[in-house]
């Protein structure tokens, strides 16, 4: 145990002294937080403004009157800061602390300006012209006059249908090519909004009546639980299994390859033997399995602090139940212990990386199963399927963590046989990596092939 | 059979590879605080015996013994051993490998730093402790190499072709830092196919060929035993009469070679009075009896082995060893 210890030390050290390993682990922090703080800034739309003049044929009579009074700037910022206000009050409990006392509340308008940009400036021209006209009119110069943003060619069926139909008429919008996608859509959000209120009101409606029936705030969900009631946020429900799963993968693929690396390298020292001097084969396979997945819940470790702070500090922690991290830690020393034993066997077998390669693909296909079944193991994570495929290694441990996370979590019976089923597993891996790695260090020269693998496996 | 006061014993050990048969039923016994050179051309079974002596191949069938233990991995901390295939962590500093290595051995780390040290002066590599190994030249990494193999004063030393690749200035300061392990009491057992190297060092020689064992006995009784029939001679006078040699009874031929005259003496003929003839005949300015090389011996019995089993139509693996076996 002694030797085991010290040959997974000088694998911890030599992996994580290294200048790749340290920025590894800085960086990627280090550009999350970047981008936390940068993307504000890149995304500001303060500084953008919808600005110039709309020309438009209204053949209805009606509507070029309620949109320049629609496009009144003032009317604007009062629609917007109403959308606003709303949103806020849609945002769920869990982040409400992250949105009280912040800019949102104390100065609304400058987050909206933020968001969108400033309040559009919009000069609404009817145009008595025709529509090739008003088309030569979008294309005239206007360098020194305000810009000629659009042409709106509205049907004259656009506020009430002809006799005999049920459909209503739209309407066109000529642009020149380069116009802003953003004042586009201003533009667009506009006329419909100002077409939907004039169709009300000739049909005898009240518009804010209209909007009130058929506006349903966004619902809070409530998961109850045999401890008590936990909030719950859909968007968040949905990406938790995927997350738990992605990052289970990512540091079981992460240490693998590590551990490839390492036995390659030693191989091609040629320090290999020199170490067999002092300590067994399985020593030597053990030391450098503990010691790499050593580095990896270095990483893990790191990485997951750092979310639950993130989580802590929005006070979003109460979204999960926190046994999932315990699950998550057993199923990945499971999952690390087989993918990492199979992967020290090839990198024993193996005389380079290059010659890794082949051996690699059918565990990155086993990889990749788990993600092809995410999606219907999430939709429904306690069905036959999902229930089977969480007991059949070495993917039980990444499905049975979809299940876990997901909003259905499975009975605790099948969450310790799936357990129980990776133990085993693991043994299974372990005993069939040792053979591989006894034999396949001091291999040098042709590179074996699966099938060669297999019968070395059946060597005793 | 297996002796288990002896430092290595083997008895009948067999190994195969696939078809291949690379041991062929050795038996070898090395006492405590010998050194024993275990000789033969590549591919003739050292490196798989002696990676079946250190546990790292197991034999097929066969006994062996080591310390005392019948797995070398439960003596391993009292065993040292420098693999054919060798190499040192070339990212890993000079101080911190042999620290590593003394570790494994169960050296304590207080007592390593001063040890390390000691070593490392003894080879003249005293300021290299803080450099990194790749930054050492092959002779220098080698010297690395045995310092890892003898930091913790194994009771046992294995080396396998020690002195492979080094310059005629490396192989002698290998060789000196051999002798003084041997002079420290440690069993040594070191392979190599260039046989000049035994026969240098050497107090006893094992030979190997094709799995097999060929001759097993001490250096002395090799030479006295193989090919005494050869003297070197060289005359008083360079216009002597050289032909009266012929006449003497213990002379079959006489070759010139360049100034001096290699002499073969008949089969069974007593070399003293052989010389006390030569001498009585023509005056010497130096007679010597020749000394066989190892490698001539190795010759001559792979070639008297060859010529048996031609003789007797048998193929590898399916006859005991000749007769030329002790």
């Amino acid at each position: 145990m002694r030797k085991i210890w010290f040959v997974a030390l000088r694998e911890f050290i030599a992996t994580v002294t290294t200048r790749g390993f340290i920025l590894g682990l800085l960086l990627t922090p280090a550009l999350v937080t970047l981008a936390a703080l940068a993307l504000p800034s890149v995304l500001n739309q303060q500084s953008f403004r919808a600005e110039g003049q709309i020309a438009v044929i209204d053949a209805t009579g009606v509507l070029a009157p309620r949109l320049r009074e629609a496009l009144d700037p003032e009317r604007m910022a009062e629609i917007r800061n109403a959308g606003a206000r709303r949103a806020l009050e849609r945002v769920p409990e869990s982040l409400r602390g992250l949105v009280e006392g912040s800019e949102a509340t104390r100065d609304p308008e400058r987050v909206i300006e933020a968001m969108i940009g400033q309040v559009p400036r919009l000069q609404l021209i009817e145009s008595q012209l025709d529509v090739d006209s008003a088309k030569n009119w979008l294309r005239e110069d206007s360098a020194n006059d305000a810009a000629h943003l659009a042409v709106a060619v509205i049907a004259s069926d656009a506020v009430e249908a002809s006799e005999g139909s049920v459909r209503y008429g739209s309407y066109d919008l000529y642009v020149p090519s380069d116009l802003d996608t953003r004042i586009e859509n201003t533009i667009h959000q506009t006329i419909r909004s100002v077409i939907v209120a004039a169709r009300a009101a000739a049909a005898g409606l009240d518009q804010r009546r209209v909007n009130a029936l058929v506006r349903v705030d966004r619902v809070r969900t409530i998961a109850v639980t045999d401890e008590g009631e936990r909030p719950s946020v859909r968007v968040f429900n949905r990406l938790l299994p995927f997350v738990f799963t992605g990052l289970m993968l990512l540091g079981v693929m992460v240490g693998g390859q590590l551990l490839l690396t390492s036995m390659v390298e030693e191989k091609s020292n040629r320090v290999i033997e020199v170490l067999l001097s002092a300590v067994s084969p399985l020593q030597l396979m053990a030391g450098k399995i503990l010691g790499q997945m050593a580095v990896t819940l270095t990483v893990f470790g790191a990485y997951t602090s750092l979310g639950m702070a993130a989580l802590i500090s929005s006070a979003m922690l109460g979204l999960f139940d926190p046994w999932l991290l315990v699950y998550l830690c057993i199923f990945f020393v499971i999952s690390y212990l087989v993918i990492g034993s199979l992967m020290v066997a090839i990198g024993a077998a193996v005389n380079e990386m290059r010659e890794a390669q082949s051996l690699l693909m059918p565990i990155m296909l086993i990889l990749i199963v788990p993600w092809l079944l995410a999606i219907p193991i999430s939709l429904d994570p306690n069905s036959t399927f999902s229930t089977i495929i969480s007991m059949v290694p070495p993917i039980n441990t990444f499905t049975m963590m979809l299940r876990l996370a997901s909003t259905a979590p499975p009975p605790a019976i099948q969450i310790w046989m799936s357990v129980a089923v990776g133990i085993v597993s693991v043994f299974a891996a372990i005993w069939f990596a040792a053979k591989i790695f006894q034999i396949g260090l001091l291999m040098h020269g042709r590179p074996p092939n699966f099938a060669t693998l297999i019968r070395w496996s059946r060597t005793t | 059979m297996v002796e288990d006061d002896a430092a290595i014993a083997l008895s009948a050990v067999t190994k195969t590879f696939g078809s291949k048969l690379a041991v062929d039923r050795l038996d070898l016994v090395v006492p405590r605080g010998a050194l024993y050179g275990f000789i033969g051309p590549n591919g003739a079974g050292k490196t798989t015996s002696i990676r079946m002596i250190m546990s790292i191949l197991f034999p097929d069938s066969g006994r062996l013994s080591v310390l005392g233990h019948h797995v070398a991995l439960e003596a391993k901390d009292r065993i040292g051993y420098l693999p054919e295939e060798r190499g040192v962590y070339r990212k890993m500093k000079v101080g911190a490998f042999l620290t590593y290595m003394g570790r494994l051995k169960g050296l304590r780390r207080q007592a390593l730093a001063a040890r390390i040290d000691t070593l490392l002066e003894s080879v003249e590599l005293g300021g290299v402790k803080r450099q990194h190994c790749w930054e050492l030249s092959k002779g220098m990494s080698q010297k690395l190499q045995f310092l890892a193999a003898i930091i913790h004063q194994p009771d046992l030393l294995i080396l396998d072709e020690p002195f492979s690749g080094l310059d005629p200035v490396g192989t002698r300061q290998l060789r000196d830092l051999v002798l003084a392990e041997h002079g420290r009491g440690a069993t040594i057992l070191f392979s190599t196919h260039a046989m000049v190297h035994a026969e240098e060092i050497c107090q006893h020689v094992v030979m190997i060929h094709q799995g097999r064992k060929m001759l097993d006995e001490p250096v002395a009784a090799i030479r006295r035993r193989y090919d005494l029939r050869t003297v070197d001679f060289e005359p008083l006078s360079a216009n002597a009469d050289v032909t009266k040699l012929n006449a003497v009874a213990e002379v079959q031929s006489v070759v010139r070679i360049d100034d001096r005259y290699e002499i073969l003496l008949v089969e069974g003929a007593d070399p003293a009075a052989a010389m006390r003839g030569i001498t009585a005949a023509v005056a010497p300015a130096r007679i010597e009896l020749s000394r066989p090389r190892l490698e001539d011996i190795f010759m001559q019995i792979v070639s008297e082995t060859q010529s048996d089993r031609d003789a007797n139509g048998l193929s590898h693996g399916a006859e005991q060893p000749t007769a030329m076996v002790s």
